[in-house]
């Protein structure tokens, strides 16, 4: 039997969190994230006869001065706008351990049951190349077991293309609000376009991005065969103290440039090592940069 | 500086071909290092170029030089790398160590033998390390302790191990048996080392003195005086007086009175009583003899003392066991005793009971005399039948004759042992019928005249009486009747010697009178051993203090052998031979063998080239703070951008 990926001292301290929206989307939304939009309903639907326990303000007094008959408004309810959350289950994300995943699936199930516990519901979807599983759960902490096992279940694999999830996300769910992105963001052909575009559909960008240590500064020198975990493909180089060095400043500005991309769009960036523990970003990081509050 | 395993040729042909191949594998393929990773986006943002298919110039030279000083000191430790220069090929010592009697005497606060333990730890201290040493005991016998030793732990053993023996230092023999030893081995001889006080028995014949033999002499400036010899013996004319005679010698240089005490310990156990004492003076080197005189017929030890004791007090005391004095129950049946009562009585260790032939009992010990008497049941025991009537013989009465004239007798049987008697004529005589197995003691013309059967019980038949016969007035009749006795019961009627002296070779004159087939030579638990017969001179020898039975003929020497071996001459060593401890090259201590550094050290080398530049990298992360403190740190905070 696999150890639980979240123990249940922490979940009890996540009991305290809320996830925090940035903006306001047009639906009903859990928890403590208020709309600026009033009433269950925004769209006028129709009218039909008053019946005896009706809610009062829903009354058209104009056609009652008019008619003197009561008459209700109708109203076309809104749906429910989820949490989504994106998980990156690629090859890349097994590298040197399977650290970042596992450190991911653990994140989407903190996050899962921080929105659970608000009342959000709460998509989740792994991703590579394109849209995988799905899990979906809302109703409260009792549906968190059913998150988890759903987390368990993931088969990671598969090459990263952001450009081609984003696509089939988009024409998917119509529906704006929080996406929140747990990925290495390690894509040949680079994540800021599809991020671009996400943003600009209106969705609210969370993006979390993980690395392991090797990811950033390669403790690697002298005469290297690399292999991409993807694509396949080979590099053979001389590494050395300059070329490390010009590495991570490449990798350090591929980040600036992801958490930039998140904060012009209105959304928030995290980046952290594999080796924080998870404890430190959510109460940490997470915190700072107004993801969670 | 050296190696002890290899040549500098030889370390110089294994250590280049193995820089050669270390060498040739980097320039190859060496540290090509494949490794897996997320993406390779950043490692083209690097912009470092691909590497050459084969390099060819040395690009991490650190790594080579740390590869090959890690080899060069491995392949040190291998030859084993020693400081200083070489000393010489191992030899093979022979130690012989003094382990004789005299080693037990007292000097100062110790004995001799823990002066000669101690000088001989010494010499094997200051011998080189890798020098083998046999530990040889040299007694009367060398026997070798150890084989060729090179751990100096257990030749420390075997030297504490070593005590003193009972003999004396056979030192022409110890040597023989070096030599000997050290041509056998085919190593390089070294030294034949001699350690003890060197007084030795005399030799016929000296063996030729070693030219590698090294003389560690210790010094025994020591005035002894002890017993050599003690003799006991029954008076011939009194058989329950022990007439003891004991020898003394003076081994020091000055003139000595000493006091010679004799005790006796009964074998019922009623304690030691002092019996007789005697001063005598020893001059320098010379003996001096005491002789005692002690009235006992019953079993127990007599024991001979010399004071006042000296530093050597081992040969001060002897002690020898008295035998008691057997009796041989003699029954006689006749009715004229007188006749036979004077040549009964003669003999003081015949005890006779003389009874009528109507008071005869069959079931009679010892020998049974049946004087012209036929019992109705024969003897149990031994008996002498004299002039049976003819019907009732033991032995046919051929026929009866007159004036009968004793032409012959047996002198090699022990009845008739001294008998010749050939002028003796018999007014009446039987002559027997003698079966083929039967001794025929006296002969007449006609015939046998006394005849003896052995076997079970032995019968002895007079066809005379020699009482009612001229025989009365010859010393053959009691001559006769003694043999009878003797032959009959000879245990009974052994002549006993009891000698008291030290252990080692013991050399005994027999009596003329023995049977070479007779002589036993026994231990005191019965175990035979062996000895050497020349004529009537018997060697023996025997190692261990302790009793040994001699048995010649009707005499039993018993040897007390509890003195040590006497020492006869001090050994004189050659001019020629080295002397004292010797100092040697400074011996190897393998404590400071340094290969166990060197092996450490190539090892630790070649750990930190494979942290630093080999596979082992992938821990870098962990080291890489110590190595290049200046470099940035892999636990990065997250990146932050100023909004």
């Amino acid at each position: 039997m696999p150890a639980p990926l979240l123990d249940r001292e922490f979940l009890e301290r996540l009991e305290r969190l809320t996830l925090h929206w940035q903006k306001s989307f047009p639906g009903l939304v859990g928890g403590h994230n208020a709309s600026r939009f009033a009433g269950a309903g925004q769209e006028f639907l129709d009218h039909r006869n008053f019946h005896h326990g009706d809610d009062l303000r829903a009354v058209n007094w104009r056609a009652y001065l008019r008619l003197e008959k009561l008459f209700m408004k109708m109203f076309q309810v809104e749906p429910r706008v989820p949490v989504r959350l994106l998980l990156d289950s690629s090859s890349s994300m097994l590298t040197h351990g399977g650290a970042k995943f596992d450190y991911a699936r653990r994140l989407a199930g903190a996050l899962s049951y921080v929105g659970l516990v608000r009342l959000d519901s709460v998509e989740i979807h792994a991703f590579h190349n394109r849209l995988g599983q799905r899990i979906c759960s809302s109703g409260g902490r009792s549906r968190f077991p059913a998150v988890m096992d759903g987390l368990s279940a993931i088969e990671p694999g598969g090459r990263t293309d952001c450009v081609a999830v984003v696509r089939e996300f988009i024409g998917g769910y119509s529906q704006r609000g929080l996406v929140i992105i747990i990925s290495d963001f390690l894509d040949d052909n680079g994540c800021e376009r599809a991020l671009q575009y996400l943003a600009d559909y209106g969705h609210e960008l969370m993006l979390l991005q993980l690395w392991a240590e090797e990811d950033r500064v390669p403790p690697w020198t002298g005469e290297l065969d690399l292999r991409d975990v993807e694509t396949g493909a080979d590099l053979k180089l001389n590494a050395d103290e300059s070329s490390r060095e010009r590495y991570t400043r490449a990798f350090d500005e591929y980040c600036a440039a992801l958490q930039a991309l998140a904060v012009r769009s209105g959304g928030r960036y995290a980046g952290v090592p594999v080796s924080q523990p998870l404890e430190n970003l959510i109460f940490g990081e997470l915190i700072k940069v107004r993801g969670i509050a | 500086m050296y190696l002890l395993n290899l040549t500098f040729l030889q370390f110089a042909a294994l250590f280049g071909s193995i820089s050669a191949l270390a060498l040739a594998l980097y320039l190859l393929d060496r540290s090509r290092r494949r490794q897996v990773v997320s993406t390779l986006r950043f490692w083209a943002a690097a912009g470092q170029p691909a590497a050459a298919a084969r390099r060819r110039r040395i690009q991490q030279p650190w790594s080579l030089i740390l590869q090959l000083a890690g080899m060069a000191l491995l392949l040190l430790a291998i030859a084993q790398l020693h400081f200083g220069k070489p000393g010489p090929a191992a030899r093979d010592h022979v130690l012989i160590l003094d382990a004789s009697a005299w080693m037990n005497a007292r000097s100062g606060k110790g004995t001799l033998m823990d002066i000669a333990r101690l000088r001989a730890r010494q010499y094997i201290r200051a011998l080189p390390a890798r020098d083998r040493i046999m530990l040889v005991r040299a007694d009367g016998l060398a026997t070798p302790a150890t084989p060729f030793e090179p751990d100096r732990a257990k030749l420390d053993a075997a030297i504490l191990a070593s005590h003193p023996g009972a003999m004396a230092l056979n030192l022409d023999r110890a040597l023989a048996f070096a030599r000997h030893i050290q041509a056998q081995t085919g190593g390089r001889a070294g030294e034949i080392a001699f350690i003890g006080a060197g007084r030795t028995v005399e030799s016929a014949s000296p063996a030729p003195v070693p030219p590698n033999l090294r003389v560690i002499l210790v010094p025994d400036a020591i005035q002894n005086c002890g017993l050599r010899r003690v003799g006991m013996r029954r008076s011939a004319a009194d058989p329950d007086t022990w007439e003891i005679y004991v020898s003394a010698h003076n081994y020091g240089s000055e003139a000595r009175n000493v006091t010679l005490t004799l005790d006796f310990a009964a074998a019922a156990g009623s304690g030691r009583l002092p019996v007789g004492s005697r001063t005598i003076t020893l001059p320098p080197g010379a003996d001096a003899e005491a002789g005692f005189r002690y009235h006992s017929a019953s079993a127990g030890t007599v024991g001979v003392e010399l004071l006042p004791h000296d530093p050597f007090p081992a040969d001060d005391r002897a002690e020898l066991e008295a035998p008691a004095q057997p009796v041989l129950p003699v029954t006689v049946y006749s009715g004229q005793p007188e006749l036979l009562s004077p040549v009964l009585a003669s003999n003081p260790r015949v005890s006779a009971v003389y009874r009528k032939p109507s008071e005869y009992r069959p079931d009679d010990r010892g020998l049974v005399v049946l004087d012209r008497f036929i019992p109705p049941v024969r003897p149990t025991a031994d008996s002498l039948w004299i002039d049976p009537p003819a019907s009732g013989s033991p032995i046919p009465v051929r026929q009866s004759i007159e004036s009968a004239r004793i032409v012959r007798w047996d002198g090699s049987h022990p009845i008739g042992a001294g008998l010749r008697t050939k002028d003796l004529r018999l007014e009446r005589a039987s002559i027997f019928e003698a079966a083929p197995d039967d001794a025929v003691i006296a002969a007449a013309d006609a015939g046998p005249v006394i005849v003896a059967r052995g076997g079970t019980p032995k019968i002895v038949v007079f066809g005379f009486h020699p009482s009612l016969s001229p025989m009365r007035y010859e010393l053959a009749t009691p001559l006769l009747f003694a043999g009878v006795e003797r032959w009959a019961a000879p245990e009974v009627l052994r002549r006993w010697e009891i000698i008291g002296g030290g252990v080692g070779v013991v050399k005994l004159v027999v009596d003329e009178d023995y049977s070479p087939t007779g002589v036993k030579v026994a231990a005191a638990d019965g175990t035979a051993l062996p000895f050497t017969l020349r004529g009537r001179v018997l060697h023996f020898f025997s190692g261990a203090p302790g009793a040994v039975r001699v048995t010649a003929g009707d005499r039993e020497y018993v040897y007390s052998l509890t003195l040590p071996e006497p020492w006869e001459a001090r050994w004189q060593p050659p001019a020629g031979a080295a002397r004292g401890i010797p100092r040697f090259v400074p011996s190897l201590d393998p404590s400071s063998d340094p290969w166990p550094l060197l092996a450490a050290l190539g090892a630790a080398i070649l750990t930190a080239e494979w942290i630093l530049f080999g596979r082992g990298k992938r821990w870098d992360g962990r080291f890489r703070l110590f190595l290049r403190p200046g470099q940035a740190k892999p636990h990065a905070r997250p990146v932050e951008v100023r909004r």
